[in-house]
């Protein structure tokens, strides 16, 4: 018996002194930073990935032919810069871009980039008859290869690509992701592993390696110390990404000290959070809450009761009190960081007697009943149920009493497929890019039910119209007056509007510097340091 | 011989039992309303790219070949691939399930020394003061929702006092060996096993209050044994087959408890997975999930019913 003891003692402490060991040399010898997401990670194949939080890591890990500049920060809509390309010439008719190509630039396995690696790419993006193509590849990313005619090898460092028409976006477009990406894998770490290998061996260019992942646990990128662009390498060795999906675990995990970097802390613990001695980092982002109205309901088919609706919410006062200051007010379906955006823009004045007047004229002096169908959100959303409950309030006070019903986001994406349910009259949720690629998949005719998102069947061929105009657009200012126009004629209809846009919100201890956040759902991490 | 012969037997009943759970769980995540399709493909694809996958998956078959299809790739240890990650369910689940035994493991070690020792304190005199003491207290324990507790454990010990770690298994940075381990375990563990602590007090102190008014402890009392032989030799070894069985319970109630306890403090088990799972609608992954945790909850009720029988005293 005290044998056992005593070898189990043994066995105990050798494993803590190996643990103390392998614990701290490294620890010495490089710097680390964790960072605390919102949720776990999709899959690590660009082609693949889902969600904003997911691009987050594989945007470091993975490079295209440009780059969205957000190593500044700041207000102004990030520059588009080279990247896997150095230079590029768009055609005559703004539909062939002809990219050369960055030399001596290599995949983290030691191959080489060039015009072959970019068609493998493209072809494992777009060509079903491919070897190695991804089957969910065209479904996710319908929004940059939409209008793709062609692709070819002109020469070793030279690759076009040709679009059926001309898209003012289309360079803007090819840096997004959150639905698939378009970005360049190592074809030979593709041969060498399999399609599905890819996962646990991500081989890009980008100025992080990928180290290791574990699943429902975390990601850790390493400093890539060749990186091409010498003013982009990383000043932080390794980065772990742990995924945090319960906000007051990540909130408690930064106060103690566990993480050094936390994403979305809810709106109400930033004050006793900033009394806790963490650093607030916020920037703007191009996240909005929409709002549909179902044109198809029995009572919200009529335009003013829509209108008054729009009238009934006192946005300021919501953003300051409900958001805590942490969001902006908004109107209308652009938002902030995307084309076209007018912070003066109003599609209807806080004007609650207005309101009132506005639903007696439709019949509802004594005001109506109808419901709200919402969803808790997901990655960057907090506290959806209370700003559900903010607008209830409001809307309470003009006569539209609204019964809220709350949907997980799977499901409330399942049901706005399938269309606004009848009774309900109004639903929201996050949206919004530094594209208006996603305005493609809410406004036009062609993705109401059963598609998504049209979801409160506004039926307005001018809106295919509109948004096929502002993609071909020769200039990002036609492109804007085209925008523009489809948003003053969904405010006239209301067939969508908006309430606020939110801030992206980071925690950080003390130490943390240069983490730079620019009007987008995902941000760079060659600058961030901890001292 | 008997006892092989007996744990055999059970063993050849737990197949049906495992079957059954097979069936349920596959039917379970059918009823989960949504498309899978959808969930892979997200709200940009259109109606053809969704059809194209769901034949491509057979998801437009009928439920008894979809059954079929899966349950042979189980029998021959192919639980599915991730839909989020594109990795194989069961080399995901591996990990995740020694972690959740772990917390599971600390958690029925606190729960059998405390249960035991509040039902003994208690059970050996009836309406003692320490007897009321234990009752308010188990009480108090089975009454507090774990969400709650674990939330208010983690301010106090882990933030306030900074006794405790907050979140994880290791400290990720810098990982410490066996003691960061255990130093992480501590407050996941005890919030799990609060509940199951008061059940298995309460259920062994009536049966020790029982044994206690039983012929033979009088016997033993009049023959003028001293009362700490009683309790301890007489009266605990006759509690022993009903702790056993109430504690050997309690396994599966603990593993479906720190599904909870996974999500406060972020213990990177099988219940964070579901969880995460559910969220980003990974049925082959949910699939995995509950399956794993239906067959520990059999063979948990496995190992206790043997154990109940060797304990017995009054067997054969």
């Amino acid at each position: 018996m005290s044998l056992l003891v005593k070898g189990l003692r043994r066995g105990i402490a050798s494993t803590a002194l190996l643990g103390l060991m392998a614990g701290f040399s490294p620890a010495l010898a490089e710097s680390t930073i964790v960072m605390g997401v919102e949720a776990d990670f999709s899959r690590m194949d660009p082609a693949a990935a889902r969600t904003w939080n997911t691009f987050k890591v594989i945007r470091h890990v993975y490079e295209t032919f440009v780059e969205e500049d957000l190593t500044k920060g700041g207000d102004a809509v990030p520059e588009i810069v080279p990247a896997l390309a150095e230079s590029w010439d768009i055609s005559e008719d703004r539909k062939t871009y002809t990219f050369h190509l960055r030399k001596g630039v290599k995949f983290h396995d030691g191959s080489d980039w060039n015009a072959d690696a970019a068609k493998f790419n493209l072809d494992r993006m777009t060509n079903p008859d491919f070897e190695y193509f991804v089957p969910a590849s065209p479904g996710l990313m319908g929004w940059v290869w939409g209008d793709l005619e062609s692709y070819a090898v002109v020469d070793p460092y030279t690759f076009t690509i040709t679009l059926t028409q001309p898209n003012a976006e289309f360079l803007r477009r090819l840096t997004a992701g959150g639905s698939g990406s378009p970005r360049m894998v190592s074809p030979t770490a593709v041969a060498t592993f399999g399609n599905d290998g890819i996962e646990q061996n991500p081989i890009g260019t980008g100025p992080f390696k990928f180290v290791e992942r574990v699943p429902g646990e975390r990601v850790t990128i390493a400093k890539n110390p060749d990186y091409w662009n010498p003013e982009r390498i990383p000043k932080t060795d390794r980065i772990i990404l742990r995924a945090m999906p319960e906000v007051s675990t990540r909130e408690l995990a930064i106060m103690s000290g566990e993480v050094d970097i936390i994403g979305t802390p809810s709106p109400d613990s930033i004050a006793m959070l900033e009394a806790q001695g963490l650093q607030l980092i916020t920037g703007p982002s191009p996240m909005i809450y929409v709002m549909w109205f179902n044109t198809k309901d029995g009572i919200f088919k009529d335009v003013r009761v829509r209108k008054a609706a729009c009238m009934a919410i006192n946005r300021e006062e919501m953003a300051l009190y409900q958001r805590m200051g942490y969001a902006q007010p908004t109107w209308g379906v652009l938002n902030p960081g995307g084309p076209g955006y007018d912070p003066e823009f109003r599609d209807c004045d806080y004007d609650p007697e207005g309101a009132k007047a506005l639903l007696a004229e439709a019949g509802y002096p004594d005001g109506l009943d109808t419901r709200m169908d919402w969803t808790f959100g997901g990655g960057a959303d907090v506290n959806t149920k209370g700003d559900a409950e903010w607008l209830q309030r409001d809307w309470a006070k003009v006569g539209i009493r609204a019964k809220i019903e709350m949907f997980d986001n799977n499901a409330f994406w399942d049901m706005m497929s399938a269309g606004m349910r009848d009774g309900t009259g109004i639903t929201s949720a996050s949206w919004g890019e530094s594209t208006f690629s996603w305005l493609d998949q809410v406004l036009p005719t062609t993705v109401m039910p059963p598609n998504c998102c049209n979801s409160g069947y506004y039926d307005n061929p001018e809106m295919d119209r509109l948004l096929s105009e502002a993609r071909a657009a020769g200039s990002e200012e036609e492109m804007v007056v085209k925008l523009q126009e489809a948003r003053d004629i969904v405010a006239e209809d209301m067939a969508f509007s908006s309430y606020f846009a939110t801030n992206s919100v980071y925690v950080a201890v003390p130490g943390i510097k240069d983490f730079r956040l620019a009007p987008q759902h995902w941000f760079d991490l060659t600058s961030i340091v901890k001292e | 011989m008997q006892i092989l012969q007996f744990t055999f037997m059970r063993m050849l009943s737990a197949i049906p039992v495992l079957i059954g759970v097979t069936i349920i769980v596959f039917l379970a995540v059918q009823l989960v309303p949504g498309d899978i399709a959808l969930s892979i493909l997200g709200r940009m694809a259109s109606q053809e790219q969704l059809q194209a996958l769901r034949e491509q998956m057979g998801l437009d078959r009928s439920l008894v070949v979809q059954y079929g299809i899966w349950f042979t790739a189980l029998l021959q240890g192919d639980i599915g691939t991730s839909l989020s990650q594109q990795l194989p369910v069961a080399g995901i689940l591996g990990p995740k399930i020694v972690n959740s035994l772990i917390l599971m493991a600390g958690s029925l070690v606190i729960v059998l020394v405390f249960g035991f020792l509040l039902a003994v304190l208690s059970g050996a005199k009836f309406r003692s003061m320490t007897d009321r003491v234990v009752v308010v207290i188990t009480l108090v324990l089975a009454s507090l929702p774990a969400f709650w507790l674990g939330i208010i454990m983690l301010y106090f010990f882990g933030f306030k006092w900074k006794l405790f770690p907050i979140s994880g298994m290791y400290n990720v940075a810098s990982p410490g060996g066996f003691w960061d381990l255990i130093h992480h375990l501590i407050l996941p563990a005890a919030v799990t096993a609060a509940g199951s602590v008061a059940v298995v007090a309460r259920v062994t102190r009536s049966r020790m209050i029982d044994v206690m008014a039983q012929p033979y402890i009088l016997a033993g009392k009049a023959r003028g044994l001293k009362r700490s032989q009683l309790v301890l030799r007489h009266a605990v070894r006759n509690t022993l087959p009903t702790f056993a069985s109430i504690g050997g319970l309690q396994i599966g109630y603990l593993f479906g408890g720190v599904i909870f306890t996974e999500i406060i403090f972020n213990w990177p088990g099988i219940g964070l997975q579901v969880y995460d799972a559910i969220l980003q609608r990974d049925i082959p992954m949910i699939q995995g999930c509950v399956l794993v945790v239906a067959v520990v909850f059999v063979i948990g009720n496995l190992l206790s019913d043997i154990a109940v029988y060797a304990l017995d005293p009054k067997k054969g």
